[in-house]
């Protein structure tokens, strides 16, 4: 009986051995080994799933390719993206029309998918296809720039994809550099089709079919997630390969712990810590931390111009007059960022740049007699909410505000919503007034304001509608010179800082901090982590 | 009566930890009845020049991330924090040992029908209940007495019953019944009256328990709103700076609450000693 | 063999009788979630360009928009064929999540259980053989300063203590080491896998992750536990069949162990049970501390995310340990106490 027993444990054990993972032989060693260590998770391989996380997005821009991807610009400490610079991805090259409507993509002659077939433009079609088909992020990413439908799309040749527009537009090659433009080995996605899904959506939330730079080696969603370099890739710049040879892409929930790793040398990188902690990590400099202010976002107060009293301009000035603006930058966020408060000018911006500082200047007798004028010389009555996810910026910001409405008379009373609640609210426009962060992927001027400033939907924070905005951004969206476009840009940026739907505040630092001998860091306007420019020294 | 208190001065004599815990549990509800005049500064008022200094012997708790003083904000949330706990727990108490007295008394359908609640609400995850009970309600000093009332319900209930039960048939009550009492009145001035000494037990430990109740749910950020002072909220901020050396942010409000709760629990367990004879060796 | 078929016979009826328990959990729990102010759908549809579009196709996909009491029916459809709906957070099946990290969770709640009974058992007995004595009050204060402080504080000191400034704990990331090559995977329990496959090098390493929450919730709930053997032991020690042994002159330590402890346990027995039961829903804040991948800290994210389904089974799972525990406590006072499996 004993031995029957002692037997089947032994039998027990060999299965396990076999079961577990293949140990890997020493082939890697720690130096070629990054650990990031973040606060969120990845729910999803398939980026353009709805509901698909920050992070998952960073890892689908490590896993495809997409045709075309934006350059960098150095910056100080590192580098950042730059969107005015396109160079082809799995294109080998591409051809604009001179009348901007027509783009012809050449795709790389040696391509292979992770699965090692060649890539052919039957992918290509079927990947565009899908994106503006399927029910997914990539759909109306790309009805933004007029990317609406499969027959846009035309295979010249096996390697060459054509890729048309009704009318020329700012933005049409620019987004499909987006991460959710992913290149998918068609014919390996669609073994997986079914009648209900005919693209592969089910089986591309666990399983991948690209041929990017890094394949997934393992996945614990909510725990861990490994990347391993895939040797064969060659669409980098200059065709060369990342250095790192595995990623580790671990969720640590407590940011302080955060710190601590990437402090004591145990992990490499995290791009999410809290303000505070920045300073000092700086001040003992065991690890070097690259910040640059996030250029394509903002921090800002957001009133909804459709209710009472923030309806009224007078009201909506007068609060902005009231702003206690450098004490909140301080207590805020440590005075880490670009403030976006405080510009030296009236009426027109001096140049088509946004986001800029806007001229608000904290005033309070002009807040009062503002108010008065409004017709609120008693003050009234109104909420401040922002999300608990955001409290350790937010929480100190919201007690500021509070303070100094109380000044002019304004009764403010704060809501902190755990995050999901705080969204809906917003989403159902149910909020007065409420402070929050903002980024859009591509940042030119007239799109920041017709996404966030126009139409009936979810970005726009403020309900505002103002009819000369509204034709401003739809024509500006088409216009191709540059001087008209300026002016258009000027005129726009003129009538947020007169009419004030929004109070902008600062864009605050994006900060990582890293292992002292990681260099190359590039700042991404999806705001995660592209692994393929990084390396040890 | 004299007995009593003879009984009560013989026991604090013997266990000095009580007594002390008993003059512990005096001081703070002092300092918090007289917090306004005793507080050095304007609790909410910001002054961010000042902003995350060490104690010193202007602020002799240092200031937080908005400049404000620390020792102020520990007077004032000492208030609302004792508020919280002490109706948190009289609500679960009152009306615990109301339902459960009844469900003693009476048995039959009602009684079963509170047990099955009791059993659903027994089989939560408490902290998990808490925690959907303030998001759901939205995260007010009301609601969170509330959730916490409710978690703490379900022990009161089953207490009261349980020790009225084995009562109601006693000579005495049956004697009250006899010479005509109604129902009503033999559970409220019979019954009720000699549960309550063992119940009253309960309600220190669960004090400090419904402290620590508000202070982990200020940690996932489901706690009471800025800018109102509250221990728990001060400490769930003040563990973010624990890396950085600034360690008065947590330290201060977390030595306030951890005093409180470890008053009210060694006066609980002493209390106990007290009235159970069976531990008083 | 009677014994052990009116044994099967009363586990059998606990089980039936709890039943409705567990319904009104499952309903009381669906209930609530609907209460949540916040819609899930407009959370997860938060990429750059998502509009109502998104948010009407994620609600449809999830069910959301059929009235509340199709809902309802459905999720119990749903449960009665052992599907638990699908997680928002993470993108998997609720089922799979909780398989996976229950494991997690049970083995620190074991962990800090064996902790603290090795602490409380020993501390009481001192204390309940010298009642009134220094050491009475110094075990009493001990103990009850270890209920006194949040664990998310006492976790975080730990960490910096043992892991910042002394470094000599692991980093504080889950069950292993991120770096180790291997871990197995047959029961899920990792310090049973290693010791079964014969690697006590990695058993060491998953022990050693397991230290630090371990200890942060056995400090939680030594109270409670050495409070209840001092009382019971004393009540036993008063008794007469002691006083018996003694005069006997059997030896003290025998006395005590073998005597009065196996008869003072059953209290003890009962406190555990609660305690044990309230240690795994309650350690949302020690997992979140220490990025341990249970089921807890799983629910918390879900919670405020507004992501039904995760909370809502991780409910039912709770319930349901409930109502096991307490049954394993009354199977077990059988063997403390045979008077009462007679009863």
């Amino acid at each position: 009986m004993r031995i029957g027993r002692r037997g089947g444990l032994r039998g027990l054990a060999g299965a396990a051995a076999l079961a577990a993972m293949p140990r890997d032989a020493g082939a890697q060693t720690r130096a070629e080994t990054l650990r990031q260590v973040t606060g969120n998770t990845i729910n999803t391989l398939d980026l353009t799933m709805p509901g698909a996380t920050r992070e998952s997005f960073g890892i689908g821009m490590q896993v495809y390719d997409r045709l075309v991807a934006f350059g960098k610009k150095p910056v100080l400490g590192g580098f950042s993206f730059d969107h005015t610079n396109i160079r082809g991805e799995l294109a080998e090259s591409y051809t604009v029309s001179p009348d901007g409507t027509r783009f012809t993509f050449r795709i790389r002659r040696d391509s292979k998918w992770h699965d090692g077939t060649p890539v052919t433009a039957e992918d290509v079609k079927w990947s565009l296809d899908r994106h503006v088909s399927a029910n997914s992020l990539a759909k109306s990413q790309l009805q933004i720039s007029n990317w609406v439908s499969p027959d846009q799309f035309r295979i010249l040749d096996p390697m060459t994809v054509e890729a048309v527009l009704a009318k020329p537009d700012r933005r049409g090659l620019m987004n499909l550099c987006v991460p959710y433009v992913i290149m998918i080995n068609s014919t390996l996605a669609k073994k997986h089709a079914t009648a209900d899904d005919p693209w592969a959506q089910q089986w591309m939330k666990e399983n991948t079919a690209g041929g990017g730079a890094y394949t997934v080696e393992s996945n614990r969603p909510g725990e861990q997630l490994i990347l391993r370099r895939n040797d064969a890739w060659k669409n980098g710049p200059e065709g060369k390969l990342p250095f790192f040879r595995r990623i580790i892409a671990q969720t640590v929930p407590e940011a302080a712990t955060r710190a601590s790793l990437v402090e004591r040398g145990d992990a490499d990188l995290s791009i999410d810590l809290l303000a505070s902690d920045v300073p000092a990590l700086q001040q003992r400099g065991r690890v070097k931390i690259f910040s640059t202010p996030i250029a394509n976002g903002f921090t800002h107060i957001a009133f909804n111009t459709r209710m009472a009293p923030f309806d009224n301009v007078k009201v909506r000035q007068a609060i902005g007059a009231a702003m206690p603006y450098e004490d909140m930058f301080q207590a805020s966020i440590f005075g880490r960022g670009r403030k976006l408060y405080g510009g030296n000018w009236s009426e027109l911006p001096p140049d088509a740049s946004f986001p800029r500082p806007m001229p608000q200047h904290t005033d309070l007798a002009r807040a009062k007699r503002l108010l008065t004028e409004a017709g609120f010389a008693d003050g009234f009555r109104t909420t401040f909410s922002f999300s608990a996810g955001q409290a350790a910026a937010m929480e100190p910001l919201a007690a500021l505000v509070k303070e100094a409405l109380a000044r002019i008379g304004i009764q403010v009373e704060l809501q902190k919503m755990p995050d999901a609640q705080f969204n809906t609210a917003q989403a159902e426009k149910r909020l007065p007034m409420f402070v929050d962060g903002a980024t859009a992927w591509l940042p030119e001027t007239d799109y920041y304001v017709r996404l966030y400033f126009t139409r009936d939907q979810r970005w726009n924070f403020s309900n505002y509608n103002n009819p000369e905005i509204n034709a401003l951004t739809e024509a500006a969206q088409f216009e191709l010179d540059p001087v008209k476009y300026e002016a258009m840009c000027r005129r726009m940026v003129g009538i947020l800082a007169q009419e004030m739907p929004e109070l902008f505040l600062w864009q605050p630092n994006f900060e990582a901090v890293m292992a002292r001998n990681l260099e190359g860091f590039t700042y991404q306007y999806y705001r995660q982590i592209d692994f393929r420019d990084l390396s040890r020294a | 009566m004299s007995a009593t208190l003879r009984h009560v001065g013989w026991v604090l004599r013997g266990n000095p930890v009580t007594a002390l815990a008993a003059a512990g549990a005096t001081a703070l509800v002092l300092l918090a009845a007289f917090a306004p005049w005793i507080m050095p500064y304007d609790p909410i008022a910001s002054n961010v020049p000042k902003a995350l200094q060490p104690p010193s012997w202007d602020h002799w708790a240092g200031t937080d991330q908005l400049g404000r003083d620390i020792f102020s904000r520990l007077l004032a949330a000492a208030r609302l924090d004792l508020a919280i706990a002490a109706s948190a727990v009289s609500l679960s108490f009152v009306v615990g040992a109301v339902i459960g007295a009844w469900c003693g008394y009476t048995g039959g359908a009602v009684d079963r029908a509170v047990g099955r609640v009791v059993d659903v609400l027994m089989a939560f995850p408490l902290f998990v209940l808490a925690m959907a009970m303030v998001a759901a309600l939205g995260n007010r000093v009301e609601n969170i007495i509330l959730a916490t009332a409710i978690i703490n319900l379900p022990f009161y209930i089953r207490f009261a019953r349980a020790e009225v039960n084995i009562r109601r048939d006693l000579g005495w009550v049956e004697a009250a019944r006899a010479c005509g009492d109604s129902h009503l009145s033999v559970v409220l001035r019979f019954l009720l009256p000699n549960v309550l000494p063992a119940m009253a037990v309960q309600i220190s430990l669960n004090l400090g328990w419904a402290i620590l109740n508000a202070a982990g749910l200020s940690f996932i950020g489901l706690g009471v709103t800025a800018p109102t002072p509250e221990w728990g909220i001060m400490v769930a901020e003040g563990a973010r700076f624990i890396t950085t050396g600034k360690w008065w942010l947590v330290a201060m409000p977390g030595l306030a609450l951890m005093l409180t709760v470890l008053c009210f629990n060694l006066l609980g367990d002493g209390l106990r000693d007290m009235l159970d004879p069976r531990m008083r060796t | 063999m009677r014994a052990l078929r009116s044994a099967g016979r009363r586990v059998g009826g606990r089980l039936l009788a709890s039943l409705p328990a567990l319904f009104g959990v499952v309903v009381l729990t669906f209930l609530l979630m609907r209460v949540l102010p916040g819609d899930p759908a407009v959370f997860f549809a938060s990429g750059p360009t998502a509009g109502q579009e998104e948010i009407e196709a994620l609600r449809k996909e999830l069910g959301l928009d059929q009235p509340i009491p199709i809902q309802l029916v459905r999720y119990l459809g749903d449960i009665a064929h052992g599907n638990l709906g699908r997680s928002l957070t993470t993108g998997q099946p609720v089922m799979t999540d909780l398989r996976r990290r229950l494991p997690a969770s049970l083995e620190l709640t074991f962990s800090a259980l064996a902790l603290a009974l090795s602490l409380a058992l020993p501390l009481g007995i001192l204390a309940a053989l010298r009642p009134g004595s220094l050491l009475d009050h110094a075990v009493r204060l001990v103990c009850t300063m270890g209920v006194c402080v949040p664990t998310f504080v006492s976790g975080l000191l730990l960490v910096y203590v043992f892991y910042v400034v002394l470094g000599i704990a692991p980093d504080p990331t889950g069950r292993i080491d991120i770096f180790a090559s291997s871990r197995p995977e047959i029961t899920g329990f990792l310090l049973v896998d290693f010791a079964l496959m014969g690697d006590w090098e990695g058993w060491w390493a998953a022990a050693s992750q397991l230290i630090l929450p371990a200890s942060t919730m056995a400090l939680f709930v030594l109270a409670p536990l050495a409070r209840m053997t001092r009382a019971s032991m004393l009540a036993v020690l008063g008794s007469d069949f002691i006083r018996t042994a003694r005069s006997l002159g059997l030896a003290e330590g025998r006395v005590i162990v073998v005597y009065a402890l196996r008869n003072a346990l059953v209290p003890v027995l009962t406190i555990t049970g609660i305690v044990f039961s309230t240690m795994l829903g309650a350690n949302v804040l020690v997992e979140k501390v220490f990025s341990w991948p249970g089921v807890a800290s799983y629910a918390l994210d879900a919670l405020l995310a507004s992501d039904y389904a995760p909370v809502q089974g991780f409910v039912l799972l709770m319930a349901s340990i409930f109502v096991l525990v307490n049954l394993t406590v009354d199977l077990l006072y059988g063997l403390a106490d045979p008077r009462a499996t007679a009863a």
